[in-house]
């Protein structure tokens, strides 16, 4: 690839991003795995552990995995030696010990079902070529986005699986959510708490050892902190319940005693309290505790005395293991081991929720116009993440462009589609009533198709004149016109809805008026027989296009063949050009036949109509040039030929009929 | 002189529970009562080194199950008859008995056995604690051999092993199998001057002072003795084993302890036969040869591995090991490696 990858990309890996998006992908991960994984280590005994450098993914085989109790040393090894997560095979006893072991000292456990070596080489490969790693994820993410197809709701199925830990979503030109995972919503929730999870605290080995039986580890890592197991001196002295923030760069405040402090009676008292002091990763000691307790004899025994937040949560995932309880204590146990699991989702969730937004593609049609973006959120797991993020959310914009394509495509060719779509949008009912499901599929089809749904909208009527050039040919009557009324609106307007009203075809759009009108104009030009339209009042939504239609109608009632008009800009003139003169011409003289009869010179006729205009007749005289008198004769002869001009529908009728026959034909 | 009597006696088994599991079934209130009918005026406690150097001394021991012997009641003249027949092998008179091990019935049997021969019960004994096997002893770190070694079962059978020393546990097991499940042993036939060598000194005496009423739990600790940590027991798991093939008389098992105070670290003890690691949150605290054991809140006995039960209130204790077993020979015998865990 020629295009220079955006900064970040050649980061280290953390173990989480291994986990949920690389080569440890489905295994159990205990811990927060924020650490960068830089290289692995493949140890089999225990010795190694000796020349285990930082930041390394420790792969545990043979003797060192055999058992709860090497991989319990193996965690403790790893934690002294700053290892970035320590990977074990599943399907030892002892999960769940591992488990609170990991999360007490705060290093990454890791458990996978395959080959510990395939996996070593693995992720070997994932440290030693962030990149390629990375890429390789990509391509992934390629392939499955090639086989999800055009499908909104597919592609977004792709991108929330293949990056799990970040919620995808995809929303629409207004921000509204069309498909993809709802936590991705950028909302203004409160940060998550940081690095509380990496307790600032590690136990200190405790009671300290006989100087003869003190069983190796030796001095520290050179990181003083660090706690040294194996004690000078037989005197119970902890010698070093310390911190480790000092190589873990983590936030939290060293509480633990560093191992300069003096007085081996100070230390032995405070380390506990310190450590209490420390939020337990697992959440509230009383929330594991209960959930160990409620199930039944066993775990009740078990957890019950659990007071402390460190008893609590232990106890609580504890009597699983235990497993000796019969059924009772059996269930128990399930329910004890998944409560730290639940901690960790729930917490893992508020990460998400309080999560940054990672990245953020918009979507563009295949013509140009915006569909909407895509929105990935959740915890930057490593500097690399979220380049890796954008460049897959990129990879998804042109099926999703396709998907738009392909929906724009149908409806065009299925009128009755598109249309009963735009019905159901015009119908659309607040979320949570019956129907919400089809309404937020239209929601999606229309955002596909590119119809504005939110926002200032405009309605319009095209209106036919006449009879339809080849009615009938093809298919059910009007089909075809209907459909091109739709490709010629979409052609000039643009993509918005075109649904039958009466004898024309109504929609809407998000032009003003103004520009819709201008646009109507060429539709009827373009259309094969005569059209008028009328272009509606700018309402604010889509739930009040109703009102912007019927001036839509009006206007197109108005318009003649040829012309469009704006309800906003309607006036008594539109009216009245709107009649139909040619039809009312014939009754109009029949109306005023017994005035034409007497009106030789047409006089009658002129000073009826001036009268009528400038209601009363010395407006009429002035506007005629002769004396009032003159009209007031005239008005006694028109009289005389029938009609009662004291009666307002006679003269109604005189008015229009005056109206026709002197306007021009 | 010491000797143990009828009122020392009573002290004597005190002490050898302190460590010591099993303090609480029939076999050995059975081995008290047997004791008690048979001390008489007393058996007298002499230090090896006191004896003629030449004179034979002959460690006796329970072999096999303590809940057979419960079972299969003893016929009364088992560890005479096992100290006669390895007697008559030798030609030679025994002139002392000494312990295999000073823990619950092992303390009493050598007991036994030296009252009714009418000998001395040498101060001492060859563990200063408990191995699971007849090999792992100070005796056999000395270069002493257990062969010729001879059995007398409950049933008045007799049975005498002659073998290189290392083969001594693979022929003992099947055969006391055989014999009921139990058998009295009398093994490590030696001079007085190589016991007063290879003998881990003193346990005799000890036990009685640790036995005395009011006297505190680590009396019987002539190495040092120190708390681990107080916990309750979260869960006992079966172990997946820790490495090699081992014959040992047990399946390894694993019993995990929350720590009820402090740091209220995680405490793993592995368990083959005997505690013989104890981890810390991950971290090896106390490992074989020293002994660990955990002492029930409540009752103060000794926690055998196999009756260790989720919710039980412990004090876990490490019994520092004779310096000897800290040696190299000595770990090779009684260590972790020993157990099969590769430390």
């Amino acid at each position: 690839m020629n295009r220079p990858r955006p900064a970040g990309w050649e980061a280290p890996v953390t173990v989480a991003e291994l986990v949920d998006a690389g080569p440890l992908a489905g295994a159990r991960m205990y811990g927060a795995g924020d650490q960068p994984v830089h290289q692995v280590r493949i140890v089999d005994e225990l010795a190694v552990f000796a020349t285990v450098a930082p930041h390394t993914a420790v792969v545990l085989i043979g003797a060192a995995a055999g058992g709860g109790w090497a991989v319990e040393m193996a965690v403790r090894r790893a934690w002294e030696q700053a290892a970035a997560c320590v990977i074990a095979p599943s399907g030892g006893p002892s999960e769940g010990s591992g488990q609170v072991l990991a999360e007490r000292l705060g290093i990454t456990l890791v458990f996978v079902d395959g080959d510990p070596l395939v996996t070593a080489v693995r992720v070997a490969s994932a440290a030693a070529r962030p990149e390629a790693a990375r890429t390789q994820l990509v391509a992934r993410c390629a392939t499955r986005l090639a086989e999800a197809g055009p499908s909104a709701r597919r592609v977004l199925g792709v991108l929330n699986a293949e990056l799990p830990g970040t919620s995808v979503a995809f929303l629409d030109r207004y921000g509204a959510h069309v498909a993809g995972r709802r936590a991705a919503h950028p909302s203004p929730a409160p940060q998550p708490p940081g690095s509380g999870h990496t307790p600032g605290v590690a136990p200190g080995p405790g009671s300290g050892l006989g100087a003869t039986s003190a069983p190796s580890a030796g001095p520290g890592t050179g990181r003083g902190a660090r706690p040294v197991t194996g004690g000078p001196s037989g005197t119970g002295a902890d010698p070093g319940g310390g911190s480790r923030t000092g190589h873990t760069g983590g936030s939290g405040p060293a509480h633990g005693p560093r191992s300069g402090d003096s007085g081996a009676g100070s230390r032995r008292s405070s380390a506990p309290a310190a450590w209490e002091a420390v939020p337990r990763p697992g959440g509230p000691g009383s929330r594991t505790g209960r959930a160990g307790a409620e199930a039944g004899p066993a775990g009740d025994a078990a957890g019950s005395a659990a007071t402390g937040p460190g008893a609590g949560a232990a106890s609580g995932s504890r009597p699983a293991a235990a497993g000796a309880g019969g059924d009772g204590g059996g269930r128990g146990g399930d329910e004890g081991r998944q409560a730290p699991e639940r901690g960790r989702d729930e917490r893992r969730q508020a990460a998400q929720r309080g999560g940054a937004v990672l990245a953020e593609v918009e979507v563009t049609g295949q013509e140009g116009d915006v569909l909407g973006r895509l929105v990935a959120s959740g915890s930057s797991r490593s500097a690399g993440w979220p380049a890796v993020v954008r460049a897959v959310l990129g990879l998804a914009v042109a099926p999703l462009a396709a998907w738009a394509a392909t929906e724009r495509l149908r409806a065009s060719r299925d009128f009755a589609l598109q249309a009963a779509l735009a019905e159901r949008l015009l119908r659309a009912g607040e979320p949570g009533e019956p129907g919400e499901e089809a309404d937020a599929a239209a929601r999606e089809a229309a955002v596909a198709l590119g119809w504005p749904t939110r926002g200032p909208v405009t309605g319009f009527l095209l209106r036919p004149f006449g009879e339809p050039a080849q009615a009938g040919s093809r298919g059910p009557q009007g089909a075809d016109e209907a459909a091109q009324a739709q490709a010629v609106v979409n052609a000039v307007v643009g993509q918005v809805p075109v649904l039958r009203r009466g004898e024309g075809w109504a929609g809407w759009s998000a032009l003003d008026p103004g520009r819709l009108a201008e646009r109507l104009r060429r539709c009827v030009e373009a259309m094969p027989r005569p059209c008028a339209a009328g272009v509606g009042a700018r309402v604010s939504g889509l739930d009040a296009v109703g009102e912007s239609l019927l001036g839509a109608e009006a206007g197109a009632f108005v318009a003649v063949a040829g012309s469009v008009v704006r309800a906003d800009r309607m006036g008594p003139a539109e009216l009245l050009g709107a009649l139909p003169a040619g039809a009312l011409r014939a009754p109009a003289a029949v109306v005023l036949r017994p005035l034409l009869d007497v009106d030789r010179d047409g006089s009658l006729l002129e000073t009826l109509t001036a009268v009528l205009d400038e209601g009363g007749s010395l407006r009429a005289a002035e506007r005629l040039g002769v004396h009032r008198n003159t009209v007031t004769t005239r008005l006694e002869r028109i009289r005389a030929a029938g009609y009662d001009l004291a009666d307002p529908a006679t003269r109604l009728a005189l008015h229009l009929a005056c109206h026709l026959t002197s306007a021009p034909s | 002189m010491t000797a143990v009597g009828p009122r020392e006696l009573e002290r004597f088994a005190a002490g050898s529970r302190l460590f010591a599991t099993g303090a609480a079934d029939s076999s050995y209130a059975l081995a008290h009562d047997w004791a008690r009918a048979v001390i008489g005026d007393g058996v007298p406690v002499r230090q090896a080194s006191d004896l003629d150097p030449g004179a034979l001394c002959v460690a006796v021991t329970l072999a096999g199950s303590t809940t057979a012997l419960g079972e299969q009641l003893p016929r009364g003249d088992e560890p005479e008859r096992a100290v006669r027949a390895l007697e008559r092998r030798l030609g030679t008179r025994a002139a002392a008995v000494v312990a295999l091990n000073l823990a619950a019935e092992n303390a009493l049997i050598p007991l036994i056995a030296a009252a009714a021969l009418g000998v001395p019960l040498i101060d001492g004994d060859g563990t200063g604690r408990v191995f699971p096997l007849v090999e792992q002893t100070t005796y056999t770190l000395g270069g002493i051999s257990a062969a010729p070694l001879a059995l007398a079962g409950a049933s008045g059978e007799l049975v005498l092993l002659e073998t290189a020393p290392d083969r001594v546990e693979d022929l003992l097991r099947p055969v006391v199998l055989s014999l009921g499940g139990w058998a009295v042993a009398a093994c490590y036939p030696m001079a007085a001057r190589d016991l007063a060598r290879v003998v881990v000194p003193g346990t005799v005496s000890l036990l009685l002072r640790a036995g005395t009423p009011g006297a505190p739990r680590s009396a019987a600790a002539p190495y040092g003795v120190r708390t681990l940590c107080r916990g309750r027991i979260l869960a006992v798991e079966g172990s997946t084993g820790h490495g090699g093939e081992l014959a040992l008389p047990s399946l390894p098992s694993s019993i995990l302890v929350q720590e009820s105070d402090g740091l209220r670290r995680l405490i793993r003890l592995e368990a083959h036969n005997e505690i013989v690691l104890a981890l810390a949150d991950g971290a090896a605290v106390a490992m074989a040869p020293d002994q660990i054991c955990m002492i029930a809140a409540t009752g103060g006995l000794v926690v055998d591995v196999d009756k260790a039960a989720p919710g039980m209130e412990v004090e876990v204790m490490v019994v520092k090991a004779a310096p000897v077993w800290h040696t190299q020979e000595g770990l090779a015998l009684g260590g972790l490696r020993a157990f099969g865990i590769p430390l």
